[in-house]
Parts: C-alpha cells; structure tokens; sequence
C-alpha cells in the first residue's frame, strides 16, 4: 500500500511569519537555500519535537532523520543519560561567574579518550574552535598563511569564505591557498613556493563536499601531509568538527593513522547540547595559554555535563562500531532498492556519514526527485550534504527507510518513461 | 572593487547588445530601422571587446567580430574611452564610414535613448504593462549577458567562474523570457534563449518578481523560501551563478 504523502501547511504558516522578522526566514544550513530543498514544497520547515531517531514538523509529520540536526544528534534525540546529566548540573548551576569543575574533568575525559589530545580549550560552535587553531597556528609559527584542501569547510568565519562571498573582503582570505584534495605533491609544490610563510595545514579528515562523491584519503596521504608538516615547520590541524566521535572515539586522525598537531571537535561531542572543543599537543599549549580568546557562555557547565556523559556511553556502546554497521547495512539496502528500479545509486564517504547520489544523470534532478519522494514519506535526507548515523536508529527504521526509498524509486522511475 | 575592462565588456555585449532584443520587443525600435538601407557599425575597443552590429529590415544583431565590410568602423584606444561612449562623456570619431555619420547622430542614438528609457525607466512609466513587460525583459537580457562577461573578465567574477563546472543553466522567467548561460572550461556565454538539457536551472515565478530581484527589493535566497525562485539541478553552478549575479549591480548600478 502506497505511503501517505505529508502535507505542511503549518511549515508553510510559520515561514511566513518568520520571513517577516527573521532574514530569509529560516537562514543557514537548515533552511531552505543552503539546504537544497528541492523543490521547498517537498520539506518540512520547522519541528515541533525530537526523540530518538525521529523528530516530528509542526504538521505532525514524522520523519525517521538522517541529518541528526547536521550532526549533533548522535545518540538519540533527547538520550535520558545525557539529558539528565545536563539537567542535574543545571539545578546545581550553569553559567556561572567561577567556572564548574565539570569542565576539568571533561578536560581530562578529552585527554584520556583523544589520542592527539594533551589538552582541551573549549567553546561553544565548531567555527569557533576552527578559528582559534589558526589562531594558535600563526602564534606558533609567526606565519601567515593557510592551505586548504577545495571542497573543504571550516566554519563561516570570514577567513573560511571565499572571495566571491557577500561580505568577504579580500584581504579576509588574502593568506589562503587552496590545494586539490589527495594531492600531496601539490602541498609539497605550494610550500616550495611559499617557503617560510605557511603557518597550517588545515582540512576535514576526508573529503566530504557537496555536490560530489566523498572522498576518502589515498594510501600514504595522510602520512606524506604530516612529514610535509613536520619537515617545514607546518601546524597539522584536523577540523573533525563532522567526523569527530563517529569514527574512531580516539579522533578521526587515530582512524586514518596519523597525529594531528590541533584537533576540532563539535557536533557529536555533547548529543546537542552546545559546546565544542580544540584539543592539541603539548608543544601548542602555552601557545593557547597567550591567546585572548573567550565568550559568554562557552564555560556553561551544563553542556560540559552532557559531554562526559555522551563520551561515555559512546564509549560503553562503541558507538563508531555501531554507526559502521547500521550505516553499512543501511547503504547496501538503498543501493538494492535503486538497482531494482534501474537507478545507480552511489553511497560514498564512511558508513556512520554516508553521502548519496543517483549517477543516471549528471544533472543531479534525478537524485533530487527521488530525495523529495522520500521526504514526503516521512524519511529525512538531504539532497547534496553527507548524512548522519545515530545510536537509536534501529534495524526497524533501516528497513522502514529502505521500503520508503523503493516506493520513492518506483515514482522517478513512473515519471520518467524516458528511463525505461 | 570594479575594473575598466570589464564594464566594457559589459557596455559592448550586454548593454549595447541589448538593441537586438529592443528590436525585437519595441515596434518603435524596429520602425527606426524599417524601410533603410542596411548598415553596420564596428565598434573596436583596444585592449578590450570588439564587435559589429548589423541594423536591417528591422532588426538589430550583433557578432564579437570585426566585419571586414562594416559600413562604419570606431575606434577606440581603450576600455576607458569606450565606456565614455556609454556614458556619454566621449564622442566617437569614426576611422570608416563618414558619410554614414547621420545614422549614427539619428537612428543610432534614437534607438540608444529609447534603450536607456527603458533601462532607466521613470517610476511613473512602469505602471503602464506594456512598458514594465519590455523594460524587465530588456533587463533580464543584458543582466544575464553581463553575467557572462563579468565571469570571463572581473578578477573575482573568475574566482566563481573557477567553480563552475560545464554545462548549460538555465535562467527563466515563468511567464517571460528565458537565457542559458553556457559553461565550457569555466569560460561563460550567454545565450539569449532557453537551453535544451539544462544542468541546472532558476527560474523565477513571475515577470513582478524577476523585476523586484533585479531593482534589489527581494533577496534571492528569501525567495527560494518561499518557492518564488524556483532551483534545480546542479546547485553548485547556481550557487556561483548568483555570486557573479551579485556583482552585476556594481558593474550596472
């Protein structure tokens, strides 16, 4: 029997009430634009609650989710362990004018569980502690200038835009050089002709840009990138702001087989609660230690409660053995599903971050029709960003998504006799 | 934040190429034009674009060449001088073609007023359909033009171009005009008509709301929102569409 359809016409209400008094509505990655609702009648706008794998619109819609709030969700949407953790430091205290003790003994938590990690400076979004490790880097170094690896994102800071971008002054990226991904000889190349002026290297554990297939680092890379590092001085910083805590609990450079100098984490750190964290090597820590960094709320003990506890059920758990598997089991299942209905469905990227596209076209449409069928029948996916495996998701929803993305299938393929 | 060259690319192939468009769309422009001989004037700019418009039978077209028998031929020492000619403050001197001097102090700058009445319409006049129907689609021809020029020539319209990978966007209007705009080695051309297979596309919902976008009333990325642009396909290309989008009320303004 075929699956409802949702209908969201309180979404539709509360947008235009929002495009009143907010820019755009709903700005960022969770809305529409950046979010590449294709088409925007196909998607839910704003929720009413969360639990577990779902979250619920404000139609009443549910929606098993596999963007996990862009990541954070990575237990379960309101995980009683970490949320009681956080709800008992909030009746103790939060935000406080001495800080809680709570963020020494994550500090040590970090330490103890981040292989690269000899201390931990935290904050509260991952831009901000992408920011302070180039920060630490050009104290370091006395150096100027950055690689990047194209495809990459690091935050929404001005140094992390591009030059084309509304409000980006060149001189905001005049340091930044920007190297193919996988391609050690061309960092090797962009040092020879910068020599003594880059402070960093900077990249994602993998590449995982939109638009594209994910990418996962080439035999030898990461160890070539960090003799490179060493060789001239460089700072090896790994923004595991997206990965971080659902490959490797040890960080994801521990997954790759390397040592990052700086390591970013968010996202995953806390199961939404807000907070991110900088961990690094001990020669950079006195070099933190002079940076003037800081914010309102970014030693707010509450967040610092849930991480302890979300770090250690991820632990008890083994959560990236888990995310491996359901998100392995889940790929192999839509890859099935597609091939039954005559599309190429490519999974790339790890399991626990999968990105989708349908290779039938090169236009991507056929992808983001089958995305909207899918959406409209209650299974959350996004068009053109990676997904997000949490610990909740059962076999159950697995296989409940993989019934709606055949249905889905089977209404591309009927509006499209031209397939056949 | 804008360079000489690039407007004259702009002034030549958007602006100015804008006329075979007015001709099309304005029977006042075509009516300039009807019942004359044929002519053509090669507008020769050093160190920047070239180009020859043919006027016949009504209508207006323009090539990215040099015709070696256009009737009137300007010189111009430099993109500087060239754009003084869009802005009035340079007189062209042709080096061919002085007894075809009348068409350009008539016909030719006839047809460059009614243009610029309709680029620089009066509010008042944009109450009238007809008027607002032609002025927003002679906008929407040498914006999309522009776009083109500004992503070959403008130093960080190159930087989006550099992103962009090949293929034809489309750019739309519900219920007016369409362009593609070609990406080939991200180097753009626009074509003043829809594309076959498009690899991406935007389209906006109505000739009010294109309008509205291009005087700078409505965000892009707010309409999207609300479904009145609509967008599909390889969202990257438009993503950098709209970047070089962004500079053309620079170059325009």
């Amino acid at each position: 029997m075929a699956r409802e359809i949702n209908k969201y016409d309180k979404s539709r209400e509360w947008f235009k009430r929002a495009v009143e008094v907010i820019p755009s509505g709903v700005y960022g990655h969770l809305g529409p634009a950046e979010g590449c609702f294709i088409p925007v009648d196909a998607f839910p706008l704003f929720s009413e609650r969360a639990q577990g794998a779902y979250f619920w619109d404000v139609d009443g819609n549910r929606f098993i989710d596999y963007m996990c709030a862009y990541g954070p969700n990575v237990l379960g949407y309101g995980d009683p362990d970490v949320d009681n953790a956080a709800i008992e430091q909030l009746k103790k205290a939060n935000c406080t004018t001495s800080p809680s003790y709570k963020m020494v003994e994550l500090a040590e938590l970090l330490v103890d569980t981040v292989h690269s990690a000899d201390w931990a400076f935290f904050a509260k979004n991952g831009g901000d502690v992408t920011t302070l490790a180039i920060m630490t880097a050009r104290a370091a170094t006395h150096r100027k200038k950055i690689v990047f690896t194209k495809g990459f994102y690091h935050g929404v800071a001005p140094w992390t835009q591009k030059i084309d971008y509304p409000g980006v002054l060149p001189e905001d990226v005049a340091n930044n050089i920007y190297i193919p991904w996988n391609d050690a000889d061309a960092f090797e190349k962009v040092i020879a002709e910068n020599e003594g002026e880059i402070a960093a290297f900077i990249s994602t554990p993998y590449m995982h840009g939109n638009f594209v297939d994910n990418v996962l680092p080439a035999e030898g890379y990461w160890k070539r990138i960090r003799e490179l590092c060493d060789k001239h001085g460089i700072v090896l910083i790994c923004d595991d702001v997206r990965c971080g805590f659902r490959l490797d609990l040890a960080g994801s450079d521990h997954y790759f087989g390397f040592e990052a100098d700086l390591i970013c984490f968010c996202k995953a750190i806390a199961n939404g609660w807000n907070m991110s964290a900088l961990c690094g090597k001990e020669h950079l820590k006195s070099v933190v230690s002079g940076i003037t960094y800081t914010g309102s709320y970014w030693l707010s003990a509450a967040p610092f409660a849930a991480a302890i506890a979300t770090i250690n059920k991820l632990k008890a758990i083994d959560g990236p053995k888990m995310f491996k598997e359901k998100g392995t089991l889940l790929a192999e299942g839509l890859k099935a599903a597609a091939a039954n209905n005559g599309f190429d469905l490519i999974v790339s990227g790890e399991p626990a971050l999968f990105y989708l596209r349908i290779a039938n076209d090169d236009s991507l449409m056929l992808h983001q029709e089958w995305v909207a069928e899918c959406v409209k029948r209650g299974v959350f996916f996004t068009n053109h960003h990676n997904h997000f495996i949490n610990a909740a998701l059962t076999e159950e929803d697995i296989a409940e998504t993989i019934e709606v993305a055949e249905e889905a299938f089977k209404v591309v393929k009927r509006n499209h006799p031209e397939l056949q | 934040m804008t360079d000489a060259k690039t407007l004259a690319y702009i002034n030549m192939y958007a602006v100015l190429g804008t006329l075979e468009n007015l001709c099309e769309l304005d029977p006042k422009a075509s009516a300039l034009l009807t019942n004359k001989k044929p002519i053509s004037i090669a507008f020769d700019v050093k160190g920047g674009p070239v180009a020859t418009i043919t006027f016949k039978n009504g209508k207006c077209r323009m090539v990215d060449s040099i015709l070696p028998d256009a009737d009137i031929k300007i010189p111009f020492s430099s993109p500087e001088k060239f754009n003084g000619l869009i802005d009035g403050t340079v007189t062209p001197i042709p080096t061919k073609g002085f007894t075809k001097i009348p068409f350009l102090l008539k016909e030719f700058k006839k047809l460059t007023d009614l243009l610029s009445s309709y680029m620089r319409a009066e509010p008042e006049k944009l109450e009238d359909e007809e008027f607002f129907r032609i002025s927003t689609s002679l906008m929407f021809y040498t914006i999309c033009v522009a776009v083109a020029q500004i992503g070959n020539n403008d130093e960080i319209g190159k930087f989006s171009a550099s992103h962009m990978v090949d293929g034809d966007i489309m750019i739309s209007i519900a219920d007016g005009p369409a362009a593609t705009v070609r990406v080939r080695n991200h180097r753009l051309v626009t074509i003043k008509k829809a594309p076959e297979n498009p690899r991406a596309v935007m389209e906006f919902s109505s000739i009010r709301l294109a309008r509205d976008l291009f005087d700078g009333k409505v965000n892009a990325v707010a309409c999207i929102g609300d479904g009145s642009i609509r967008m599909r396909g390889m969202i990257s290309m438009v993503d950098n569409l709209n970047r070089i989008l962004d500079r053309v009320g620079l170059y325009l303004a």
